[in-house]
């Protein structure tokens, strides 16, 4: 029988409906064998075309060549899907349950809401040049209340709910001690924060004995009140991280005077009212003035040439709010479920 | 104070509500409220009497079908005879909590279901009159609350004074206040008694015998009154102050101590014996029963108002009973003192007597108003109980009181101080307003007159606060400091304690903060030695919770406290940790200085864990102890340093047989151990409990270090591992040392993977699985070098530890 094109045609017709039935690589390594290999169907064409004349040889060997590259690609095409086949079963195989929890080995741990916040804080004015100072929490009358102006007879003294130590010393009842502290030796300009624990007798329902306060005070020789402002409204941005409002209504420290009070427009509710601003609109934030010169004086500082301003604020309050704590005992009462959240 | 806005606006024209209670609060007032007095009507609504016709079964009853905007009608029996179709009237729903406090429910009136009613002004407790029911504007909204269209009571002004604000305790110290924020005039009440008796001097001579205590006395007698009830409009002021009515002439005294702010007192001049009225100090031990009926011992730093025999008042506090006003009085004096500030406080403070008198002596009275207060009162009284006022007054002058009566004021320092830019003008304008008397000085200076109720106005500064209180603290422009770049500086202990929390939080535990007060159980619970130092407590004098007054000298007592609670909260695994300071008072010196305590800062940690295994937690968890030991030792490699954990010097509260000291540098500075099992106990744990302390002020005290970078070596290493079989009771942490030194300097790690005891190990024995890891920088090593190496090891083993291979 004389070998044509259509022998090589009909032998690829073939190939390929072997190639495209093969169901695993073994099968198709069989089918490329029947075909392709050294007795395959392509190599007993090319042997035998030795028989035919010179032209019709090379043009039947030729299209033979052919025939077998293609097959050989087919080969190649249908052994590609079939390797990407069985990786695809072998990954559906190790299919894993991916709703399973996260593993947190080990199991997260949690810093204070009062940490987190004073972080922040103390992040801030540092970068503003603020350098942290301590002061004792069991501290002296004088350093307490006297040397701020708050004689034992006044009546800014009932103010203070105290707490007395055996001894005749006090529980600070704010940060300010440090005030005095820092600046007592020491020649102006410096501006300091005191970060710490304050007590106050009072347990009630919006009211805990132990509480936070962050104290900050900058003295200079022309320091004003709306340097003041101004730090206090870059705090207030950097802490809730958008734009404030301040108000400054005007109070009396013993320590300070001008004095005043600020509250931030509450951020909830944006003036209108609400439960977190008991429908004021504002949130009391702290207090605030310019140092009275009698506690320059206190401390040795000249108040004729010196003046700072002083402002101090609560620590926990900021932490309920950033976390929607509602009462201020869950931040003390050590109970994991709360502290767990934040 | 409360006071009747009414009655302030008697003293000054008020604007309206939310103006002044936003201008108060901005200029220094606090809690500033204006609300009403009077039956709580808010869940009255008006309604719309729609439809009104006879009651089928009772003659007198109408039947009205009533509008309150709900959309249906609502049928309702009546028995008022002015109830008409088309009146708009206070209607109360069915479960409407009435102002006598009844509940109002769903009724049948002869045969009619009466879903609600129809108010009368008596049903309402805005009156007397039930003849009929109340019939409102036609104008009222229908369905609106009653409060909205009805006045109902007082509007009452609720306001915080500050200490310093003494001359703001008045109608007219608030009048004036409104006048400095609104303008306005002023309309003070007058005060010209008309004097008819004799010279009141005549008949009394005031002594003042202790000058610095009381700075001026004045006494106005009137005699001839008739002591009876207060008219209606003089009770319903001090009611609304919330003074009770006493009779007309007490009345009075306390009716020009709201108008003035100046305190008076009345007694009984026919009680008094001789001619004299002293003010002294009282002798030790002297008694006097006050008005409140409490006989009161008095000490000699007691200021008393006395007639020639005894005391007959506590001055500027209380009055005394022997010398009260009472129906059967006549003739009486009434007394307008200035007594200095703190003796009236110390008193008050003394007796706990915190009256209207003192409250306001406290914060210093106008030294020019005590005449005028006595004016006032005589005035009133003979108007208002008869008799006839003796004319001028008996006084008497101690020391002047300290007082400034001119302040140099220099606008400039004051712009400088505030921030702003006013003029000489518009500062002497704006303290104009507060009474201050501003005349020109040279320069930017003004000189300021301070008008007599200002005693809080010393220094420039604080009319430098009135400036920018009455201009507006919100006008004061925003700016930024400018200043000297300084580095800043933070405390080592503060980056120590930083850096520790942040270890244990990464190690998963959880910060907790409590109360540092201590109930001295729980320092027995400890175990504690009697000589051990945390025994010596300070002590509060007045402790929140009785039970617990003292100062914490451990953090123990609360992390265990903590742990147990949480434990009975069912929580499984409690990991802990909390930071405080310490109140020490064991000779340590304070590092304030004085006689304060040392504060250390401290750091407790505690795991405690029940056997009940998470989804993914690892079946075998090494003990608590070891889970512990871990940590402390990476929180002290974080700062820099190695820990060692001998098993000397042991404190009492840990098991005996687990725990070990916490040694860095050659300081022990904590400790790490399970709980002792009494202790536990005493806590109330049920579940196993390791806890650690580590005293972070003696580590903040050692060398700063850094970790240090060891160079690392290209060369291939070579492991082998090493089962050796030792007793039972050797320590483990021995043998890996001695290896460590017997393997030479190849010998890079050792470490121990493996503890076995058991099947296949002899009694009392135990097998140590070690991993040894050897490596050259210069070279690979050879296998006989580390053979020559393991081998030498296992001599030592056998030779050190009775050790064998396994």
């Amino acid at each position: 029988m004389p070998v044509g094109a259509d022998n090589l045609e009909r032998l690829e017709e073939e190939a390929r409906r072997e190639i495209a039935a093969a169901e695993s690589l073994q099968a198709l390594t069989e089918v490329r064998a029947r075909y392709l290999g050294k007795k395959g169907s392509v190599a007993g064409v090319l042997r035998s075309i030795g028989d035919l004349a010179g032209e019709e040889r090379a043009r039947v060997g030729q299209l033979a060549n052919a025939t077998k590259q293609r097959i050989e690609e087919a080969v190649g095409e249908r052994r590609g899907a079939l390797e990407r086949s069985d990786r695809d079963r072998a990954l559906d195989a190790e299919r894993i349950d991916t709703t399973l929890p996260g593993a947190e080995e080990p199991p997260a741990g949690h810093l204070h809401p009062v940490t987190r916040v004073f972080r922040d804080m103390v992040e801030f004015f540092t970068s503003m040049g603020f350098s942290i100072e301590e002061g004792p929490e069991v501290e002296t009358e004088y350093h307490c209340f006297e040397a701020l102006n708050i004689p034992e007879v006044h009546p800014a003294r009932d103010e203070q709910d105290t707490f007395y130590v055996e001894g005749g010393n006090v529980l600070r009842t704010h940060t300010s001690n440090v005030q005095i502290r820092a600046m007592t030796g020491r020649t102006p300009p410096f501006r300091f924060i005191a970060p710490g624990r304050v007590y106050r007798h009072d347990l009630s329902p919006r009211h805990y004995p132990m509480f936070h306060q962050i104290e900050g005070f900058l003295v200079d020789e022309d320091v004003s009140f709306g340097d003041l402002k101004g730090v206090l409204y870059a705090f207030g941005r950097h802490l809730m991280a958008r734009e404030i409002e301040l108000r400054f209504r005007a109070n009396h420290f013993p320590f300070t005077e001008p004095s005043a009070e600020m509250d931030y427009a509450c951020l909830l509710c944006d003036r209108q009212g609400c439960g977190v601003c008991s429908n004021s609109g504002w949130i009391e934030w702290g207090g605030c003035g310019m140092i009275h010169p009698q506690v320059l004086e206190n401390c040795g500082i000249d108040s004729d040439r010196y003046q700072g301003f002083a402002f101090g604020m609560g620590v926990d309050r900021t932490a309920l709010l950033r976390y929607g704590i509602p009462n201020i005992r869950l931040l003390f009462e050590g109970d994991l479920r709360v502290l767990g959240q934040v | 104070m409360r006071v009747s806005l009414r009655w302030l606006a008697e003293f000054i024209d008020l604007p309206t509500e939310a103006e002044l209670v936003e201008r108060l609060t901005l200029a220094g007032f606090e809690d500033v409220e204006i609300s009403s007095t009077g039956p709580d009507l808010s869940e009255i609504r008006v309604g719309l009497v729609r439809e009104c016709g006879r009651h089928p079964n009772a003659d007198r009853l109408s039947v009205c079908r009533v509008d309150i905007g709900g959309g249906e009608l609502i049928e309702v029996v009546c028995g008022a005879p002015n109830v008409a179709a088309g009146q708009k009237i206070a209607f109360a729903e069915v479960g409407t909590v009435l102002p006598d406090g009844t509940k109002l429910k769903r009724a049948k009136i002869r045969g009619v279901v009466s879903t609600g009613m129809i108010c009368s002004d008596r049903e309402l407790q805005l009156g007397d009159d039930h003849d009929g029911i109340r019939v409102l504007d036609p104008e009222a909204p229908v369905g609106a609350p009653l409060p909205e269209v009805v006045s109902i009571g007082e509007r009452e002004l609720e306001i915080g004074i500050t200490p310093n604000r003494g001359d703001a305790t008045s109608l007219i110290g608030l009048a004036r206040e409104v006048r400095a924020l609104f303008d306005g005039e002023l309309r003070v009440p007058e005060t010209e008694p008309p004097e008819t008796g004799a010279p009141a001097s005549d008949a009394i001579r005031i002594e003042i015998d202790a000058p610095d205590d009381c700075h001026r006395y004045v006494a106005r007698i009137v005699r001839g009154v008739r002591v009876g009830a207060s008219p209606d409009w003089l009770v319903a002021k001090l009611a609304a102050s919330g003074i009770r009515s006493i009779n007309n002439v007490v009345d009075v005294t306390n009716l020009v101590l709201l108008e003035f702010g100046q305190p008076l007192h009345a007694f009984d001049l026919a009680k008094l014996s001789g001619d004299v009225i002293k003010v002294r100090r009282a002798t030790a031990g002297e008694k006097i029963i006050t008005l409140d009926g409490e006989t009161r011992e008095l000490c000699t730093e007691d200021l008393v108002i006395s007639d020639s025999e005894s005391a007959i008042a506590l001055a500027g506090v209380m009055g005394g009973a022997n010398s009260e006003v009472g129906d059967a009085t006549t003739d009486i004096l009434i007394e307008s003192a200035h007594f200095h500030p703190s003796r009236v406080r110390v008193a008050a403070k003394r007796y706990g007597l915190k009256t209207e008198a003192s409250y306001r002596f406290e914060r210093g009275v106008d030294r020019l108003g005590i005449g005028r207060a006595a004016d006032r009162a005589a005035r009133l009284i003979a108007e208002l109980a008869g008799g006839e006022v003796a004319a001028g007054s008996a006084t008497a002058e101690g020391a002047a009181p300290s007082f400034t009566e001119e302040i140099r004021f220099p606008t400039d320092r004051s712009n400088k101080l505030l921030g702003t830019a006013l003029s000489k003008p518009e500062m002497a304008a704006l303290l104009e307003r507060v009474g201050v008397r501003c005349t020109d000085a040279e320069g930017e200076d003004l000189l300021c007159a301070i008008p007599s109720h200002r005693t809080d106005l010393h220094r420039h500064q604080d009319l430098s606060e009135e400036v920018a209180r009455i201009h507006g603290y919100d006008r004061i422009p925003v700016t930024e400091p400018i200043g000297v770049l300084r580095g800043v500086e933070r405390p080592r202990l503060w980056r120590v304690a930083e850096s520790a929390r942040d270890a244990l939080v990464a190690a998963g535990l959880t910060e907790c903060q409590t109360l540092p007060f201590l109930n001295a159980e729980w320092l027995e619970a400890l175990q504690l030695a009697a000589d051990d130092p945390r025994c010596r407590t300070l002590r509060l004098v007045n402790p929140i919770r009785e039970e617990e007054p003292l100062l914490r000298t451990t953090l123990l007592p609360s992390i265990l406290r903590i742990v147990q609670q949480n434990r009975s909260r069912q929580l499984g695994r409690i990991e802990i940790f909390e930071l405080g300071r310490l109140f020490r008072t064991d000779g340590a010196p304070s590092q304030w200085g004085g006689d304060l305590p040392r504060e250390s800062l401290s750091l407790v940690a505690a795991l405690a864990e029940r056997d009940e295994k998470g989804l993914w937690e690892a079946p075998n968890s090494p003990p608590l102890f070891f889970k512990l030991k871990g940590i402390a030792k990476k929180l002290l490699n974080q700062l820099g340093y190695v820990a060692w954990f001998p098993s000397a010097s042991l404190p009492p509260h840990l098991h005996p047989g687990a725990a070990a000291a916490l040694e860095v540098e050659g300081v022990v500075i904590g400790s790490v151990g399970e709980l002792h099992p009494d202790v536990a106990t005493a806590f109330g744990l049920d579940l196993g409990c390791a806890v650690m302390e580590l005293d972070l002020e003696a580590l903040q005290a050692l060398p700063q270090r850094e970790v240090q970078f060891r160079e690392v070596s290209r060369q291939p290493s070579v492991r082998r591992d090493l089962a050796v079989v030792v007793d039972i009771d050797q320590p483990a942490g021995e043998v890996l040392e001695a290896i460590r030194k017997t393997g030479g300097k190849d010998l890079i790690s050792v470490e121990l993977f493996d503890r076995y005891a058991g099947k296949g190990i002899a009694e009392g024995r135990t097998s140590l699985a070690f991993r040894l890891v050897f490596q050259r920088f210069d070279r690979t090593l050879k296998d006989e070098e580390v053979t020559k190496s393991t081998d030498r090891i296992v001599k030592m083993l056998a030779h050190r530890f009775k050790g064998e291979l396994r």
